[in-house]
């Protein structure tokens, strides 16, 4: 039970996060890195930019996805270790967004790997994007009576 | 309206008086220059020998219904676009190849052959430029009778795996997915211990057919499409594409709407020149510079939010002039928010300038020889950082540009320093710019009705974005919606420079040769 308890801990308050591009216009992508830097610094919530997939415990995937990034975009989905999270950031990834319906576009992530979380938004704000990611992880507490609450 | 580009259409009427070949002065661009298959690359020598700095701008190739059309623009020194015309038939459509007059024409033929089918003969490369590995062989989306519906899509090759087949070469695949790349592309650097011996770039992981998309969608929803083809520098692709428009419908935007333009254009380039300043210190291990410089670059969204009420894609410009007006009670607060970023300037310039770790870096590092750069059509700060003086700006002024002041940028040594140190200059231009645009800003509307209904026409346009030179031509036919929309974007003109640059380098500095050159991807493949 310690254990589990301390494995959840560790997760909640330091999740990793693997960014992919699948075909965004880097409008989500720029913001993703602002929110690395000073202004957002979302390192004061654990959270940290990892490169390798294998590393990573949430991805934030931006863009409508391509025909020529799809496979790859699975074969990084593949390559985390479980337990694991994909968060949809921005219009593209959560539907396609102004590119739904070209040829060359599969209309969001969802039609590629499962998604947990979708932040819409053409870009989102920086906010947006820090709410979204904390609502999942909020989302991953077990839920708390109110007694359990008041022992603690 | 400069004098050479007069001579240059003299020389071409003169040259041409008595072939098939027709000139039309004023047209698309400067001039229009009727050819066909076999007499294009005639014109095009002549156009080369007049001046060293003519270059492809782009390569349009139009599906005309009967036959396709495969338009060549021709950026001359400082009188804009020439365009010649020549037109293929539909049924095994070949012409021959420009790209050994003007090395920077591969690319652009790469994409005609790929989105179109045009066969170019005797051009080097061959395969896939945009559209994916598995994309079938007989289908070309902008043709208009191109089925995109359920498309049967070939098997996936694992494009991975081939041996190359040298020994003491190794292949080092960077990407779709790496840490040194924000976007989703692949180059396979062929090494020889540490030097890099080839590199072959595989682009189309961003590519959406927006150029296909624009065809089905309004004018006016096109200024949505354009502005999202890139984040980084929407509110250029939406000035050129509303620029183009208005030529067509020959509107004239009222003096405020062309100063608002302006500032929204200079604040794009600002953001985009820290971001990439910033992103060159992330790549060569200096990140302390990279958290400086994003922290500057926050106050520039700040204020994009402040006049548009939006940080990243602006949606403030429109056909006949700009959505939001700028309010005069934010002028002073804007005003404050530059000075306190002029105010670090000389910091960041002293490390650009002088800090040692930083110049064993980038001196010397990806040297492009100015002869290089123009002889594969190099735009942009890239261009300028090997001494090459174009900047549409002053060369064919657009919205307010023709009357602030302002200097162009050039380096001579044409290594990563070099094309940095310009950026890092040019963000003080900018800063210039929009001060003395806030100053002077007309008074007046801030926008016209343009006619509902666009009629038959084409037009060119050429903006300087943060990268370079991006070129539009839309083709109207007097319907709703436009015919053609053709893109140029400065990355895609630039890549070339990387795949020379690279070569013969150290693999450790590819990054910082990388990034040097401000590589937008989803521009790129569009």
């Amino acid at each position: 039970m310690g254990m589990a308890n301390a494995v959840l801990w560790s997760r909640l308050k330091s999740p990793w996060v693997l960014h992919f591009n699948s075909g965004a216009c880097n409008g989500c992508d720029i913001e993703v890195v602002a929110l690395l830097t000073p202004k957002y610094d979302v390192e004061r919530f654990g959270i940290k930019l990892e490169p390798s997939p294998r590393h990573a415990d949430v991805l934030l995937v931006t863009g409508s996805v391509t025909q020529q990034c799809a496979e790859r975009l699975k074969r990084i989905y593949d390559q985390m270790p479980e337990p694991k999270f994909v968060v949809a950031i921005g219009a593209c990834a959560c539907a396609g967004g102004v590119f739904r319906g070209n040829y060359n576009v599969l209309n969001g992530v969802d039609q590629v790997i499962p998604v947990n979380a979708y932040i819409p938004g053409c870009p989102p704000k920086p906010e947006a994007i820090i709410d979204g990611v904390v609502k999942l992880l909020n989302s991953l507490k077990p839920e708390k009576t109110a007694r359990e609450g008041k022992k603690k | 309206m400069s004098n050479t580009a007069i001579d240059i259409v003299d020389i071409l009427q003169t040259k041409f008086k008595d072939t098939l070949v027709q000139v039309q002065p004023a047209q698309l661009g400067k001039a229009t220059v009727l050819a066909n298959s076999s007499t294009h690359r005639d014109v095009l020598k002549v156009l080369l020998e007049a001046d060293e700095r003519t270059a492809v701008s782009a390569i349009t190739g139009i599906d005309l219904i009967t036959t396709i059309g495969v338009f060549y623009h021709i950026r001359t020194a400082k009188g804009g676009i020439i365009t010649i015309k020549t037109e293929v038939p539909k049924e095994g459509p070949r012409i021959n190849t420009i790209s050994d007059l003007i090395p920077g024409a591969a690319f652009h033929e790469m994409e005609v052959a790929d989105l179109l089918g045009v066969v170019f003969v005797g051009n080097p490369s061959s395969g896939r430029l945009v559209l994916p590995d598995n994309w079938p062989d007989d289908v070309f989306p902008l043709r208009k009778d191109a089925k995109l519906d359920n498309l049967k899509m070939k098997d996936a090759p694992s494009g991975e795996t081939e041996p190359s087949g040298e020994t003491n070469t190794v292949k080092i695949i960077v990407g779709p997915q790496h840490p040194a790349l924000l976007e989703p592309e692949k180059f396979a650097l062929k090494v020889e211990g540490e030097i890099v011996k080839g590199v072959e770039p595989r682009i189309g992981y961003v590519h959406r057919g927006v150029e296909k998309a624009a065809e089905s969608r309004t004018y006016l929803q096109d200024v949505y499409l354009v502005e999202r083809i890139c984040g980084i520098c929407n509110t250029c692709h939406a000035s050129c594409f509303v620029e183009t428009v208005e030529k067509i419908l020959k509107t004239e935007v009222p003096p405020r709407a062309k100063y608002i333009r302006t500032i929204l254009l200079e604040l794009n380039r600002l953001h985009s020149h820290l971001l990439t300043l910033g992103h060159a210190g992330l790549e060569i291990g200096y990140e302390t510079l990279f958290q400086y410089f994003w922290r500057d670059r926050e106050p520039i969204m700040d204020i994009t939010e402040i006049i548009t009420g939006n940080r990243v894609i602006s949606s403030s410009l429109t056909v006949g002039g700009v959505r939001s007006d700028i309010n005069e009670t934010d002028i002073p607060k804007i005003k404050t928010m530059l000075a306190n970023l002029r105010k670090r300037l000389p910091f960041y310039k002293r490390i650009y300038a002088d800090e040692p770790s930083l110049k064993m870096r980038m001196r010397n590092v990806g040297t492009l020889k100015r002869a290089d750069a123009l002889a594969l059509c190099i735009v942009g700060p890239t261009a300028r950082g090997s001494g090459v003086d174009i900047d549409v700006r002053k060369d064919e002024p657009y919205e307010a540009y023709g009357e602030i002041p302002f200097k162009v940028i050039t380096r001579d040594s044409g290594d990563t320093w070099a094309r940095m140190n310009v950026r890092m200059d040019e963000v003080e231009e900018s800063i210039n710019i929009i001060e003395y645009a806030l100053d002077h800003l007309p008074t007046g509307p801030f926008r016209v009705r343009a006619p509902r209904v666009v009629p038959a026409g084409e037009a060119v346009n050429r903006v300087e974005a943060p990268r370079g030179e991006l070129f539009y031509y839309v083709k109207s036919n007097g319907t709703a919606y436009p015919e053609r929309v053709k893109v140029r974007t400065p990355t895609f003109a630039n890549i070339p420079a990387f795949l020379k640059t690279a070569i013969g380098g150290n693999i450790a500095d590819v990054p910082a040769n990388f990034v040097s050159l401000d590589p937008c991807f989803s521009c790129t493949d569009r």
